[in-house]
């Protein structure tokens, strides 16, 4: 059996911004219902016993737990590499030299797009982008290393190359050029987020050529829309091969969608080691490696490549989370992609359905 | 490659507690025994002249053998984003 490498630790599904593609559940975990920070500090070093290297701190937004920096220390004590994944609201000049000296290794920053009323009134957050660019600032400065992460769609996706110049203005060693992927709440937005292909094609050239130009001085990665791919993602790396997911209130997931499941019942660190899940639980074991798959992927030189891709996209658009991921042009149910892309690429923006608790 | 340059990590990277692997944003490098070696020296103080010099000692190899390892190794991890010169 693999070791999984990375920890995606949803530390609280509370948020000030309200995104209309966050990649959280529909059904988000109230406070209340959070784990403690002596379960995380033990599910950490679970974690880094075995095998995981990286752990991201994630959300929601982390800093609005006020152990964070106490989470932080735990996993730098059982020496992993700790990636804070933040709005950056809230990250003041006390709390970024608190996680600092609590080991953190690494902050990337969301960006909804360059100009401030613009992005703001797609995070849904009065004078975000302010405060993005005066933590960035604070993260260079402490020598941290910093990412910006810009997650694009219909309505930025022209502003691209400025994206690229702001990520290297704010002293950025790397940009994540992230496409929305069609889950939650951004399918629910889907019909005004989907962008044409032929602007998706132009960001891909755009990212193409800054690769180039910037090689060396900014590392680019580019998550592509799994729409206008012609074969899925090989989803968190394989379902329960490279990532474990842990919720806000303590369920391991292997995909961070995977709770939209219906009919899985997904262990809780709270009560079972992190060892004995990965290792024993069903919900890990039901789609790992190849014997699960039918037909096209059964047998397909690309089976071990992308692991029949998204389990929750396929769930999502035909209803049963054991086929043939749709995106895939084999899939015998691919059509529907088509018909999504025909329907959606032009539709005209209604809208936003923004991402609040209780939504 | 000039003698001068003192390659150093980036920030944000980071070699493992194990050694054989170096750990930046969202990746992981694994190491050969020769790369581990010569990124050990990679403190931001030494030039690649004397990594070169001192590396060939220990390994009781020919210098300009050693030191064309280290060019091909600081080259291909500068261009990836996890050393800075």
């Amino acid at each position: 059996m693999p070791s999984p490498i990375g920890l995606l630790a949803e530390l609280t599904h509370r948020c000030p911004l309200g995104c209309p593609y966050c990649s959280n559940p529909l059904e988000l975990v109230r406070a209340g219902g959070e784990l403690d920070t002596k379960t995380w500090t033990r599910v950490l070093q679970e974690a880094a016993d075995l095998g995981v290297l990286h752990v991201h701190l994630s959300g929601g937004e982390p800093l609005v737990r006020t152990d964070l920096a106490e989470i932080v220390n735990a996993a730098h004590i059982a020496g992993l590499y700790t990636n804070l994944i933040t709005s950056a609201v809230g990250l003041t000049p006390q709390r970024l030299s608190e996680l600092k000296g609590a080991g953190l290794d690494h902050v990337q920053i969301s960006i909804q797009g360059v100009e401030p009323a613009r992005a703001d009134a797609i995070a849904h957050f009065k004078g975000g982008m302010k405060m993005k660019r005066e933590a960035a600032r604070l993260v260079v400065h402490e020598g941290l290393a910093l990412t910006i992460n810009a997650v694009m769609h219909r309505e930025n996706i022209a502003d691209l190359p400025q994206i690229i110049d702001l990520a290297q203005e704010w002293g950025a060693g790397r940009l994540e050029v992230a496409h929305v992927q069609y889950h939650g709440w951004a399918l629910a937005n889907r019909a005004s987020l989907m962008p044409s292909r032929e602007d998706f094609e132009r960001a891909a050239s755009v990212v193409d050529e800054a690769k180039t130009r910037l090689s060396g001085d900014l590392v680019i990665d580019h998550v592509i829309p799994d729409y206008y791919a012609e074969r899925p993602k090989a989803c968190m790396g394989g379902w329960g091969r490279q990532v474990i997911v842990i919720a806000p209130d303590g369920r391991a997931l292997p995909c961070h969608a995977a709770a939209s499941l219906p009919e899985m019942i997904f262990a809780n660190v709270r009560s079972r080691s992190l060892s004995d899940i990965w290792r024993e639980d069903d919900a890990f074991a039901k789609f790992r490696g190849t014997e699960w798959m039918p037909k096209p992927c059964r047998g397909c030189d690309r089976a071990e490549i992308d692991w029949g891709g998204c389990r929750c996209q396929a769930f999502a658009l035909i209803g049963n989370a054991a086929a043939t991921d749709p995106v895939c042009t084999l899939s015998p149910d691919h059509a529907i992609i088509s018909a999504a892309i025909a329907k959606d690429e032009a539709a005209p923006s209604a809208p936003y359905r923004f991402r609040r608790i209780g939504g | 490659m000039t003698d001068d340059a003192k390659p150093r990590l980036a920030p944000g990277v980071r070699l493992h507690a194990d050694g054989t692997k170096l750990l930046g944003p969202e990746r992981i490098l694994e190491l050969d025994e020769i790369a581990q070696a010569i990124v050990r020296e990679f403190d931001g103080t030494k030039r690649v002249s004397e990594i070169a010099t001192s590396l060939a000692k220990e390994f009781n190899e020919r210098e300009s053998i050693i030191r064309a390892d280290v060019d091909a190794l600081v080259k291909d991890l500068a261009s990836k984003g996890y050393l800075k010169l």
